[in-house]
């Protein structure tokens, strides 16, 4: 954070309808590698936001209730609800989604030892989920006495527990460490693990019963499994982040405003400024590149912090893929006499959608199926036609063999000789 | 002459083959609980796709009837394009950006599954 930080972008929140009022997003990340920023609202609905200028790109529905976290993979991005997995392209078309009945309250996700092709799923919940990310099928599922609330991964999966502590997971049996950290006294607000590092920001009961931020920042050390020095912030430190390029930086801020920037091994050197802020922060993020950092409002907006000259999202950036843009439309009179093939083919190599399949037989020109009349009777009549209840004995536009019906031994008479005919009438008299 | 008026009505037998196959899978009331077709599944933007072809409206949100549209994306899908398209639902909600090619693959996909045997249903 050089000093030419300064607020470069604010998005007010889109609506999640026409008539609803605003929401606080839940959750918000950068991508890892599109300058995007990904935005997740408390109604399962993700939002994407392309550049600097924070321009809408994609929104999809991911599941139900609010967006826990994201996380990105090369073919797309992951969110997790309560109470389903999903994942899509980042242009939108969901890839896969899971829902599974012991998916009750799922709070954070992490990625394990095998690069970015498994997760493992935790919450307020007795189970964890293992997913093929490639596949989208869970391929474990792990009992944890623990409820996780936070989940970062870095030398170990680094997840904190709603009582204030922070457990080290093995990122291959997802074994829990001997090791614990209890960070706060109450629970921890914000954790970020990278590298070496743990830095949590958490509350605990101050002046007898109210909850408040501790006015310091946790640190431990992953190689040695001890803690550190923590690192004073008086104001309460509700947020931090650790630089993703300078691995012993840390990035503080305050409910107000307050950014920090310290270095964990010489806390003394400090760099401070102050975002403007009308309301309390509820989130902040910083961007894989390092040259970016949104914070979250109570009122909710986007504030995008970094240098107008530098400021990028990803540390590799691939391009967005936007919609192609309309070819100018045909004048045509489209007439009786017009015929279809005035719009042309595109080039094609492959089979036609419109090829239907070749074993599809169908009987066609059967008569009409025909009204029983009593059901006719029941009917009354209407401007458009005949209307009233529908009789029970058959489903909506089932199929009729109205030939069947045709088929039906009718007593036919044979035709009989003039002597017969005769005979009979004599019979009758 | 009578390959000229041929040529004229060449298109037609295809078009009409796609459209039934459209009609077939589009709305089905079976498909009401079907996750795939809910709006975090698959064939949610058959969905999409079918309004961006056939509800198309002005600047002033009135009904805008283009035969020309429709016949246009009705082949690009058939050949699938790799052109992609932005598919926006009804409440403007959600925003996905799709290329025919995947649409089309939807529709073989959706369609496939209509006329399966239904003894591996």
């Amino acid at each position: 954070m050089d000093e030419a930080w300064e607020e470069v972008g604010r998005l007010p929140l889109p609506p999640s309808g026409p008539q609803a009022i605003v929401q606080l997003s839940s959750t918000f990340a950068f991508d890892t590698s599109q300058e995007l920023l990904w935005v997740g609202n408390q109604f399962g609905r993700v939002w994407s936001f392309y550049s600097t200028e924070l321009q809408r790109y994609t929104s999809f529905k991911c599941g139900d209730g609010p967006v826990r976290q994201l996380l990105f993979h090369e073919k797309g991005v992951i969110a997790l609800c309560p109470r389903s997995v999903h994942m899509a392209l980042r242009r939108g078309p969901p890839i896969w989604h899971i829902v599974h009945e012991d998916m009750k309250d799922l709070q954070c996700m992490s990625f394990t030892s095998r690069g970015n092709t498994e997760i493992l799923v935790a919450g307020l919940q007795d189970r964890m989920f293992v997913i093929d990310a490639e596949k989208g099928t869970i391929t474990r599922q792990i009992p944890s006495i623990d409820h996780y609330t936070i989940m970062k991964r870095s030398r170990y999966i680094c997840a904190a527990t709603g009582s204030g502590e922070i457990h080290l997971l093995d990122p291959k049996t997802f074994e829990l460490q001997e090791t614990k950290f209890k960070a706060h006294a109450l629970r921890i607000n914000d954790m970020d693990a990278q590298h070496d590092f743990v830095v949590t920001c958490g509350y605990a009961m101050r002046q007898g019963q109210i909850p408040m931020l501790d006015p310091m920042v946790n640190a431990f050390d992953l190689k040695n499994l001890k803690q550190m020095h923590s690192v004073s912030f008086p104001s309460g430190a509700a947020y931090v982040r650790l630089h993703p390029r300078l691995s012993s930086t840390i990035i503080i801020v305050s409910q107000y405003g307050q950014i920090h920037e310290v270095d964990l091994l010489n806390p003394d050197s400090s760099k401070f400024k102050q975002a403007n802020v009308l309301t309390y922060l509820s989130m902040i993020e910083m961007a894989p590149s390092g040259e970016a950092l949104v914070l979250a409002d109570g009122e909710c907006n986007l504030h995008l912090w970094g240098s107008r000259a530098k400021i990028r999202f990803a540390e590799i950036s691939n391009p967005v893929e936007f919609a192609d843009p309309e070819e100018p439309a045909l004048q045509v009179d489209w007439n009786n006499e017009t015929p279809l093939s005035t719009v042309g083919m595109p080039y094609y190599r492959e089979n036609l959608l419109s090829a239907w399949p070749s074993h599809l037989i169908h009987e066609v020109g059967a008569p009409p199926p025909k009204f029983d009349p009593q059901f006719l009777s029941k009917l009354s009549m209407g401007y458009g036609g005949y209307y009233g209840r529908v009789s029970a004995t058959m489903r909506r536009n089932q199929v009729e063999d109205t030939r069947a019906v045709e088929k039906a031994p009718i007593n036919l008479t044979a035709p009989r000789f003039l002597s017969e005919k005769a005979r009979e009438n004599q019979n009758n008299t | 002459t009578l390959t000229s008026q041929l040529t004229r009505e060449l298109e037609n037998g295809r078009l009409f083959r796609l459209m039934a196959k459209l009609g077939e899978i589009n709305e089905r009331p079976e498909y009401d609980n079907n996750p795939k077709w809910s709006e975090t599944g698959e064939r949610y933007m058959l969905k999409l796709f079918r309004d961006y072809v056939f509800h198309q409206v002005n600047a002033e949100g009135k009904p805008h009837v283009n035969m020309g549209h429709v016949l246009e994306c009705l082949n690009k899908l058939d050949a699938g394009s790799n052109q992609t398209i932005k598919l926006i639902s009804r409440d403007e909600q959600d925003c996905f950006i799709v290329s025919y090619k995947e649409l089309k693959k939807q529709v073989e996909a959706a369609f496939q599954e209509l006329i399966k045997p239904e003894s591996t249903k």
